[in-house]
């Protein structure tokens, strides 16, 4: 046959394969993004009516969603900055260190990363409230009585904004500390050598070499860290219960999982929005996502 | 008296780590030393033992050999990782990773595809199967089998399981497919150029050529995915909490139903610190295979 490009048996086989595979892949997803449209969403996949964009609109209009994404997106970037600026002091010291304890710190670092989480959560939840007490009484002695209570919603370590990002922090920290060490290992001493030759102070040999420098490194950390604080459902659903506290995954987890009147074009809408950032944050590190497992950063 | 430059770096380094160091201590370690005291103890989440918390010395663990739910979580555990990490993910991320390495069309449009599913947090991807699968004749499933005259079933409570292992593979062919691409990719050329003119067929190539070089990269994938799977907990706990009668309670959910459902704190601590000796296992093997580079 003229023109016609001749599929090989391992072409056709690899096409209908992955064919399948796409099918089986994308073929969920199709209801959530039927649904945020339908203006008569259900729980089942269904073919719309007619399109509306109110679902979208009700999101930021006075309703419990808007706030939910306000609060992941204050927990989650609190938590993003902090391990970044952690991450990185920690990763700049592992790589430039030779001390005994080095080795011992880098084999822990590995080990911390596969201890799962819900196997600590109950002595982590009594950690909480024992450091809970002082901070309730450290914030009573500064704040006026009327005003303790929003003062703990915020430095509370138990449904509190603070507790909560130090934990995810901590949950995150490993993996990015190796990723920081690793970059820095295949950044030349010499530039920081050179600087400090010039007489460069310790602050300004960060801001003008090191920060710059590890750029890369920092940003795969600091991707990484969002989208595992972005989709954690674990600490959110045991360390915050107040509704107006409450994160994205938990709000729409209790929100589906009522007995009547469910929103769905709503929760569709709001499951939606929750998507997009994590993502867009797992395209961007898609390219560092084998690194993390088999070494470090490179390049 | 001044420091010399080397004792001042050295005290930068302690400096800069130091931070670091507390989150970890506060947050990580110390919960994993006091999941071991706790599991020694009879404390409770409410009740007389909450507020006077005995040493029971081994009873949480003598208990744990007669307690059924225990066994049974071991056993869906294992069914879960076996079913999805090591058999649904592997074999499916393993023939998409050699499907892609082909001169393929859309090959962006499929590999984003199979991307999607590891990108979208566990909550979302619970939603979207609980669509799928429940609700009986309007479930995406029971309407698809239905085209080919089967019956519509409530399919996370006829097998659950099975389920949970299918969307779990569902999520995780993404990770084998991008850790078997690297693999492929480390293998030269020449090498099926050689077997290629000694007239080796496809399947022997995969048998004897593929998949021997491939081991190291099968390994790792192995540990780090076991690893993963064995701490998964919001995935399965918004599809189905671990029922319907237990059926799905992977060990993360059990110890989480035993302690804050059942109140349990010693008991499920108990539960934590096998769980805690399995991952550490795995993890110093994991440490082994790295050769951490100093």
């Amino acid at each position: 046959m003229i023109g016609m490009r001749k599929f090989t048996r391992g072409e056709a086989t690899a096409y209908g394969y992955l064919t399948a595979t796409l099918v089986f892949c994308l073929l969920p997803f199709l209801w959530v993004v039927l649904a945020s449209i339908d203006p008569n969403a259900s729980q089942f996949l269904a073919f719309p009516e007619g399109i509306t964009a109110d679902h979208f609109i009700k999101i930021f209009s006075a309703n419990k969603g808007g706030r939910w994404f306000f609060n992941s997106l204050v927990t989650v970037g609190a938590t993003t900055a902090i391990v970044v600026v952690v991450g990185g002091m920690g990763g700049y010291a592992l790589s430039r260190s030779e001390a005994w304890w080095k080795r011992p710190f880098l084999y822990a670092i590995i080990l911390v990363r596969v201890l799962p989480p819900t196997a600590i959560i109950v002595p982590l939840y009594k950690v909480m409230l024992v450091a809970n007490g002082p901070m309730g009484a450290l914030v009573r002695s500064i704040v006026p009585p009327d005003s303790t209570r929003s003062a703990m919603q915020i430095f509370g370590f138990v449904d509190g904004y603070l507790g909560l990002i130090l934990v995810l922090s901590a949950m995150q920290l490993p993996l990015a500390l190796w990723i920081i060490k690793t970059y820095f290992d295949l950044t030349p001493r010499d530039y920081e050598e050179a600087a400090l030759m010039d007489g460069a102070n310790g602050f300004q040999r960060m801001r003008r070499i090191l920060v710059p420098l590890a750029m890369p490194g920092l940003s795969a950390a600091g991707l990484l860290c969002f989208i595992g604080a972005w989709g954690d459902f674990l600490m959110p659903l045991t360390f915050i219960s107040s509704a107006e506290l409450q994160l994205l995954p938990i709000g729409l987890f209790r929100a589906f999982q009522r007995a009547t009147r469910v929103d769905y074009g709503y929760l569709c809408a709001l499951a939606m929005l929750y998507m997009l950032p994590a993502v867009v944050a797992f395209g961007l590190a898609r390219r560092f996502l084998v690194q993390t497992f088999t070494g470090g950063i490179k390049g | 008296m001044t420091m010399t430059y080397e004792t001042r770096m050295v005290w930068q380094n302690r400096l800069l780590l130091a931070p670091a160091l507390v989150l970890l201590a506060c947050f990580i370690l110390i919960p994993a030393g006091a999941a071991i005291y706790i599991s020694f103890t009879n404390e409770a989440l409410s009740g007389f033992a909450a507020s006077h918390p005995q040493f029971v010395g081994l009873k949480n663990y003598v208990r744990l050999f007669s307690d059924a739910g225990f066994w049974n979580s071991l056993i869906v555990t294992f069914a879960f990782v076996f079913g999805s990490s090591i058999v649904g993910q592997f074999v499916l991320g393993l023939a998409s990773a050699l499907a892609l390495s082909r001169p393929i069309r859309f090959r962006r449009v499929f590999n984003a595809a199979i991307l999607l599913p590891n990108a979208v947090p566990e909550v979302v991807a619970g939603f979207i199967w609980i669509s799928m699968l429940a609700g009986g004749q309007y479930s995406t499933l029971s309407r698809i089998v239905g085209l080919f005259g089967f019956a519509p079933q409530n399919w996370l409570e006829s097998v659950p399981l099975l389920m949970i292992i299918v969307v779990n593979t569902w999520r995780g062919i993404a990770f084998a497919m991008i850790l078997m691409t690297s693999g492929l990719s480390a293998v030269p050329a020449e090498v099926y150029e050689a077997a290629r003119m000694d007239g080796a067929t496809p399947q022997q190539i995969f048998w004897r050529i593929t998949l021997p070089l491939l081991r190291p990269t099968i390994f790792l994938y192995m540990l780090v995915s076991t690893a993963g799977t064995i701490a998964i907990f919001g995935l399965i706990y918004t599809l189905t909490r671990g029922g319907p009668g237990g059926a799905t309670e992977i060990i993360g959910i059990y110890i989480y139903n035993q302690s804050f459902t059942a109140y349990q704190l010693g008991y499920g601590s108990a539960v934590a610190v096998i769980m805690l000796g399995v991952s550490v296992a795995i993890g110093a093997v994991y440490a082994r295979v790295l050769k951490v580079q100093v």
